[in-house]
């Protein structure tokens, strides 16, 4: 009797696990209110769960009900370190997301596969948006574009002041920036950049921060076509000035073993740094410096020049934007969603809450204060992040180089040499 | 005897040492909780000067984490029972039964041990979501049983192999079928290396990240640990409230070493002296 009774309760608890938890997708084809109403749309991003983009979504989601009252949306915010590897799995088993958000460059590139062609169904929003490139491959549109991600140099003006140096005059040169480096620090003790490379990702944001004061415009053009000129005196400088800003101390202490996205921003803000290359999405940006850092004790410079016919420039790109899987069901609809995500209101209310450069060049930025007014102000004459360029195993290989580089196991020479012939392998 | 005093002495610094390094980061990671984020930028390492409980309640209620909690308490509980019953029947038939292929067998399950999560997440994914498994409890449970039952077998089998075969024969002896010598002898005789093994399970359920991401996707049957994880942003740093998420986590885990301590020494130790 026991024993049966031993059986009945493992029975009875499979089948209590087993009516719980089925949340299938529905999969009905959809043409039509009538099919609308069964329809769900499923998200996958790594910004839905974040406090700061609740109101966009928000807005997002009301904008897409109101063209499509029967369609449920539901949005996954994935843990950002596992997005990748999570939608690698879905594109290889087939089986996964309507739309997913993507970072611009080589994540979306080399995804392309999985994703539907957008350019139908966005044509309207051309204009009205910036940074497709960074969501285009081979002429094609495959996402469109959330915000404009890049790498403006943020300065510390009230360190500035301390030193004695104009802080409305910010250096235009790599010498006068050694200059004024010297003097911030010989003040205040800060160090001259605020750099986190644990993860290998301060060399994306030092390449593309500094590189427009380092190559030619003609070099720099050439590099974002893809006829890169490994071999160039001015590519090498990138990387020997990498080591050099260690070696001469301007970095903080420990670069290679301080995280970039959890604290190099806090090193900056709290005045420990002078200067940080930065972001104008969502976070490592303006407004994110504001709790220790008013409006107006952040400045915004440009590349210092570094080479004869350098022309610095604002790098920056497409930062993130949604795509559409090329398994989805019903690919209007889900074009629709990533237009709604990309409309005016969503994109002022990521902006407003958020702080972000929204790719949406009509939204009017007038009361964020200097900083955004020079960031956008550079916008017009900017040109695409070099790192973006490069694809995202090269970009792996130059983040570990970097360490080396840093640490001084490895020469500029081999740094450049393996790059490039990893750049070569595609 | 001053010798002896000095050896204990010796002895216990170290020892001390490697506590204070083992409790150091639950400390940090408490007084971190109890910090705002402001406080926490300008010293992550000085003790809070005003310790709040504001982040860990906005952990538990803002993220949602008592469903997070009750989705990994069902998971875990029912992926364990079952790893133990199939763990520990497979055990004994390889162990004591004799039969054609029991060798194979115990080395197949051997060879899973060896088998890497991220080389068999794909063609699971598929199975799971043609099977319609996806998103559903038991499809976790499987996935975790799966993936867990080789390392159980493994463990159970070593077990019971030190168990002397004559009980087993006196059993059949006294009239009980191979099931019976299962249930009456070798299930109680069983019970220290369970214990160990349903422990070291439950950890490794209630830990696991990446399983639950692919098995899981709605936000409502999430796990704990997918809980904790979507604290963080892909920039943001709310360190403060992420790290009273890790406590909540960390909390049952920190309760079985606490009160199942002995056990799992005492599992640990099982049949390694006879007599």
């Amino acid at each position: 009797m026991r024993q049966q009774r031993w059986w009945a309760v493992l029975m009875v608890a499979g089948l209590a696990v087993t009516g719980c938890g089925s949340a299938a997708r529905t999969e009905s084809p959809s043409s039509g209110k009538a099919s609308q109403e069964q329809r769900k749309l499923v998200v996958w991003d790594w910004k839905s769960g974040e406090p700061a983009a609740a109101t966009y979504i928000e807005k997002a989601k009301a904008d897409f009900a109101g063209r499509h009252p029967g369609v449920t949306v539901e949005f996954v915010a994935q843990p950002f370190d596992q997005y990748y590897t999570l939608l690698g799995t879905a594109i290889q088993s087939g089986k996964g997301p309507d739309v997913m958000l993507f970072n611009g460059g080589g994540q979306i590139r080399d995804r392309a596969d999985a994703l539907l062609p957008l350019d139908q169904y966005v044509a309207a929003d051309k204009s009205r948006l910036a940074g497709w490139d960074a969501f285009s491959k081979d002429g094609k549109i495959y996402a469109a574009p959330v915000t404009l991600q890049g790498h403006p140099i943020y300065y510390n003006k009230a360190l500035y002041e301390k030193a004695g140096l104009d802080p409305a005059k910010p250096p235009a040169t790599w010498d006068e920036l050694l200059e004024s480096c010297a003097a911030i620090k010989k003040a205040t003790g800060a160090t001259c950049f605020a750099l986190g490379n644990k993860e290998g990702a301060g060399i994306q944001f030092w390449m593309s921060g500094l590189g427009s004061g380092i190559l030619t415009p003609q070099e720099y053009d050439d590099w974002i076509a893809g006829k890169r000129d490994w071999s160039s005196p001015h590519v090498r400088r990138i990387f020997e000035l990498w080591k050099e800003a260690q070696d001469k101390g301007l970095n903080n202490e420990g670069a290679n073993s301080t995280a970039m996205f959890t604290d190099i921003f806090r090193v900056f803000e709290t005045g420990k740094a002078a200067h940080i290359i930065g972001l104008m999405s969502d976070v490592g940006h303006w407004k994110d410096f504001g709790e220790f850092l008013p409006p107006d004790k952040i400045g915004v410079m440009q590349a210092p020049v570094d080479s004869e016919g350098a022309t610095p420039s604002l790098p920056y790109d497409g930062g993130i934007g949604y795509g559409v899987a090329k398994w989805t069901k019903d690919p209007e609809l889900a074009a629709d969603l990533v237009r709604s995500l990309t409309s005016t209101g969503a994109l002022t209310a990521f902006y407003a809450k958020a702080g972000a450069i929204a790719s949406d060049t009509t939204i009017d930025v007038s009361q964020a204060g200097p900083a955004v007014a020079t960031i956008v102000q550079q916008i017009k004459a900017g040109k695409p992040a070099l790192h973006v360029a490069l694809s995202s195993k090269t970009l792996d290989l130059m983040g570990r180089l970097s360490q080396q580089l840093l640490s001084g196991s490895a020469t500029v020479d081999e740094v450049v040499e393996q790059l490039a012939a990893s750049d070569r392998a595609g | 005897m001053p010798g002896m005093r000095l050896a204990r002495w010796a002895a216990a610094v170290p020892m001390a040492a490697l506590a204070l390094a083992t409790i150091y980061p639950l400390v940090f990671t408490a007084n971190v909780a109890m910090k705002t984020r402001r406080d926490y930028v300008l010293d992550r390492f000085s003790p809070a000067a005003s310790p709040r409980f504001d982040n860990i309640a906005e952990a538990w209620a803002g993220a949602g984490m008592a469903r997070y909690f009750a989705n990994s308490f069902v998971v875990v509980a029912f992926s364990v029972l079952l790893l133990l019953l199939l763990g520990s029947m497979a055990g004994f038939a390889l162990s004591r039964l004799r039969f054609r292929g029991s060798t194979v067998i115990f080395l197949g399950c051997l060879a899973g041990l060896f088998v890497p999560f991220q080389v068999i997440m794909v063609p699971l994914t598929r199975i799971m979501a043609d099977s319609g498994l996806v998103d559903t409890y038991p499809g976790l449970i499987l996935a975790y049983v799966a993936q867990f039952l080789p390392f159980t077998v493994f463990l159970m089998t070593s077990h019971y192999r030190t168990i002397p075969a004559e009980i087993v024969d006196a059993a059949r002896i006294d009239g009980n079928t191979v099931y019976g010598v299962y249930r009456r002898i070798m299930l109680p005789l069983g019970v220290p290396a369970l214990l160990s093994v349903g422990i070291l399970n439950t950890l490794f359920c209630w830990n696991d990240v990446l399983i639950s991401l692919l098995m899981m996707p709605s936000p409502e049957h999430r796990t704990l640990m997918i809980g904790v994880n979507s604290l963080r942003g892909q920039y943001s740093d709310d360190i403060p409230t992420f790290a009273s998420g890790v406590l909540i986590a960390a909390v049952p885990v920190l309760m079985i070493y606490l009160f199942l301590q002995r056990r799992i020494a005492d599992g640990v130790t099982a049949g390694s002296t006879k007599g």
